[in-house]
């Protein structure tokens, strides 16, 4: 007997002893299972925050309107949209005869309950949808105008308006007047095609079919924080779907024969900003990125090809701006790995290398355990800053506690890393980081005259073709001049067993409705 | 008797006490936790309403004597991550980690005994050098490392075992469902077998050497002598005289042990994608869900403070020099 056959002896009998108490047998064909790496708090509306979470509700509670894998708008439980002419009133016409997952008819009468119910202040959410969503459009009331028609207020003329109101779940008034708030965390009463089945805090959510779409009858979200057991759930076959595979994984997934990772180019920008606070010039080196000529010099030191393919494991898309690359400006490229410019447009404005062949020091922040392989990236890019002559101060933090409230307060810096989660829906949502010099997400204090003087008329213009002329203008300011140093989309990496046929999205949503066995 | 156990009750009081302000003002330390549940896309104005409504925007003092008259009053709080009663969420993790802390002990002392025994009756040997060895390694490999090593093999490559999960026992026994916990009890003891051995590893080598080293120094002293000079034989010389009084610094051991494991099992809870209670402070703690956090701490300190207690009195059993005597004991 050759040592591949006892091998091959060994795991038949380790299954079928180990089929006795646990079920060593492949999955049910009615049943996917998909294996996230973080734990989810609630299902309450109102609370869902992390992408996560947001991707399990996505299955419990509809949408009016929802966004396709490209971006595009696909009508939901609405079927038509209009606007009113002042841009403020947004007209939404339900289908006839939906329902909820309690049984009762669902009008228009539940959606208003519902958005009036998360904006509601003595409840006091804090999730996505109060949090982000209703701060963004202004969001006011929305009011019932017959069985089917529902009009949500918003405070503006708001062009990305429309996308937001995507993310906001509908939920049935009957079911949740009568829950208290602890009562509804855990009991979701949506309008999805699934319907939670159970859910074991901390292990996993089961999910049932309710309604079209969907091809199995139900999905398993197990939660498997640790990357290496997830992948091998996935080999062993007892996961369908893994997200968040690490990098060194892709090559043990490929060759295992039972699974192949998807890579796709994400939406989440990643880049090393430059912080142009008066407090951060007034730092070793922040007086130096205060000239533009500086930042664009700086662009062409990092050799960003090289850090995708040696710690990313794949071929990132670049990015030219803060706009993702099917809305970018077609016109641009990204900067070359060019040492030697470099270095020339250093000593042209004005920073030369000193005797001791340092041009300047200066500070870098960034967190780590966030992105994928955070902590390498940084670690090369401050080592090609180093080489064309800069003297880098490293400052690597805990995420959660140490870094993030430094950069909510906008005082990470004057050099510092970060991926901001962007949208292909719309490249104005993406500008929307820098859409004021005081916004919350302007981390760079950004203040470019020719930038903001443009976006009152980006928000008031309404043909797409006069609005593309300004974004262009816009996003060619922020290439030439702008306060971040341009890197990659970051690459977001699945696993997928061979018995499944799914394809990953860019923008990180899990959804499960178009999954079939292969 | 019953006026020492009060007393320590009381005592314990204060410990609690103390450890919640402890684990109060380290989550603070880290900066405001408010950052934690806005959007990345949050304004100012956001970020100062969600510090009203969770309560962050009272001066610390504040915060913490309003939790502990809440404390006083039974209530712990809502989870600001899950909007749900606090203990309410600790308490439903703490039955997952009771098994594998169980699991765990069990394994790791019904493997000691004998090993130790075996190598202090055989000291010099090459039985007492490969237990020590074994020992010496036990205590050197990181949980984790052992954990992913043996999903790999165990798990992946010879599907002998599940690679992660849980069944539960404790949790359907203590809701009065006997039939579900009974029928899932081997299930749950297949699931329990590979994160048990990965958090019992340490401890079995541990006791090892405890029980070994005990049981050399009562194998010399006079009374052993006396018994083996009667003729008894050496079985019950071992068993009767000496190994009862090599029982003292193991229990003391094991006892404070099991309450280390309650709270330090969460590196192999993260591996085995175990939903223990350690898992979830873990979360807690990163999520700055103080609440959370304070629930799961008065929780583990309760817990401890009575497995010292219920030590000190299985001490007085064991060996009747010891007195208790007050709050000194």
């Amino acid at each position: 007997m050759t040592r591949r056959n006892s091998v091959a002896r060994a795991i038949v009998a380790g299954c079928f002893g180990a089929s006795l108490l646990s079920g060593c047998a492949e999955q049910s064909d009615d049943t996917i299972v998909v294996g996230l790496s973080a734990d989810i708090t609630t299902f309450e509306p109102g609370m869902i925050s992390s992408r996560d979470n947001a991707n399990i509700a996505r299955h419990i509670f509809g949408s009016l309107f929802t966004l396709g894998p490209d971006g595009e708008h696909i009508p939901e439980l609405a079927h038509t949209l209009e606007i009113t002419d002042d841009g403020t009133g947004y007209v939404y016409t339900l289908n006839e005869g939906l329902t909820c997952h309690d049984g009762e008819a669902l009008t228009a009468e539940d959606v208003a309950y519902g958005f009036n119910r998360i904006a509601d202040p003595a409840n006091r959410f804090t999730g996505n949808a109060p949090g982000f969503v209703y701060t963004s459009i202004g969001f006011q009331n929305a009011e019932v105008l017959d069985e089917l028609r529902v009009q949500v207020n918003i405070s503006q003329r708001n062009p990305i308006a429309f996308g937001l109101i995507t993310e906001l779940y509908v939920h049935c008034k009957d079911s949740y007047e009568q829950m208290s708030l602890d009562e509804a965390a855990s009991n979701p009463i949506g309008s999805g095609p699934y319907r939670l089945a159970s859910w074991t805090r901390g292990s996993e959510v089961v999910l049932e079919k309710v309604k079209e779409p969907g091809n199995f009858e139900r999905i398993v979200w197990r939660i498997i924080p640790e990357a290496s057991t997830r992948t091998a759930e996935l080999i062993a076959g007892n996961a369908d779907i893994i997200t968040n595979v690490v990098p060194e994984q892709v090559e043990a997934i490929n060759s295992s024969g039972r699974a192949e990772v998807q890579i796709v180019s994400g939406t989440r920008r990643m880049y090393v900003g430059f912080n142009l606070s008066e407090e951060h010039a007034a730092m070793p080196g922040g007086d130096a990125i205060q000239d533009p000529d500086v930042r664009r010099a700086l662009q062409y030191a990092v050799d960003v090809p090289t850090i995708c393919r040696q710690l990313l494991s794949v071929e990132c898309e670049r990015a030219t701006g803060l706009v993702n690359t099917q809305n970018a400006n077609p016109n641009l490229t990204p900067y070359p790995y060019d040492p030697e410019t470099a270095e020339r447009l250093l000593d042209e404005a004005g920073w030369p290398r000193g005797d001791d062949g340092t041009r300047f020091s200066i500070r870098m922040q960034a967190g780590q355990g966030r992105y994928v392989n955070d902590v390498n990236v940084v670690l090369a890019v401050v080592q090609y800053l180093e080489d064309v002559g800069l003297d880098i101060e490293l400052e690597l933090m805990e995420w959660a506690s140490v870094y993030t409230p430094l950069l909510r307060e906008r005082s990470t810096g004057p050099l510092f890393f970060l991926g901001t989660g962007g949208g292909l829906w719309s490249p104005i949502y993406d500008m929307t980081d820098i859409a004021q010099v005081g916004s919350g997400t302007n981390y760079t204090h950004w203040s470019d005259e020719r930038w903001f003087e443009r976006w009152p008329d980006l928000v008031n213009t309404e043909d797409p073709d006069e609005q593309r002329v300004i974004i262009n203008e816009m996003l060619e300011i922020f290439y030439e001049d702008g306060p971040w140093l341009h890197m990659y989309f970051q690459p977001d990496f699945y696993g997928v067993s061979d018995r499944i046929s799914w394809t990953a999205r860019r923008d990180e949503h899990v959804e499960i409705f178009e999954a079939s066995l292969r | 008797m019953g006026a020492y156990i009060v007393r320590r009750l009381l005592q314990s009081i204060i410990v609690i006490i103390g450890v919640t302000l402890v684990s109060f003002l380290a989550l603070q330390a880290g900066g405001d936790p408010t950052y934690l549940f806005v959007s990345e896309r949050a304004s100012a104005e956001e970020i100062e309403s969600t510090r009203r409504a969770l309560g962050f925007d009272r001066p610390l003092h504040e915060q913490y004597l309003s939790f502990v008259g809440d404390l006083a009053r039974g209530d712990f709080g809502q989870s600001l991550s899950y909007r749900q009663p606090a203990m309410e969420i600790v308490l439903d993790a703490l039955p997952a980690t009771i098994e594998l802390t169980l699991f765990s002990m069990i394994l790791a002392l019904l493997l000691a005994i004998p090993f130790g025994v075996l190598a202090a009756i055989n000291r010099g040997t090459a039985w007492d050098g490969s237990i020590t060895t074994m020992s010496m390694l036990g205590q050197s490999i990181p949980s984790f490392w052992m954990g992913i090593m043996m999903i790999l093999f165990f798990g992946l490559y010879i599907r002998l075992f599940p690679i992660s999960g849980n069944v539960p026992f404790l949790k359907p026994l203590i809701a009065g469902d006997f039939g579900t916990a009974f029928s899932n009890l081997p299930r749950t003891i297949y699931h329990l077998v590979l994160p048990g051995i990965a958090v019992g590893t340490y401890s079995l080598a541990r006791n090892t050497r405890l029980v070994r080293s005990s049981l050399l120094e009562v194998l010399e002293p006079d009374y052993v002598r006396t018994a083996r000079s009667k003729g008894i034989p050496e079985l019950r010389v071992l068993v009767h005289h000496a190994l009862r009084n090599a029982w003292l610094p193991v229990v003391t051991i094991v006892g404070l042990e099991f309450g280390f494991l309650l709270g330090g099992v969460v590196v192999v809870e993260t591996v085995f994608s175990y939903p223990g209670i350690g898992r979830l402070l873990f979360a807690a703690i990163n999520q700055r869900d103080i609440p959370l956090v304070q629930a799961g701490v008065i929780l583990l300190a309760s817990i401890f403070i009575l497995l010292n207690l219920l030590v000190d009195l299985i001490y007085v059993r064991l060996d009747p020099r010891v007195k208790l005597t007050g709050g000194r004991g």
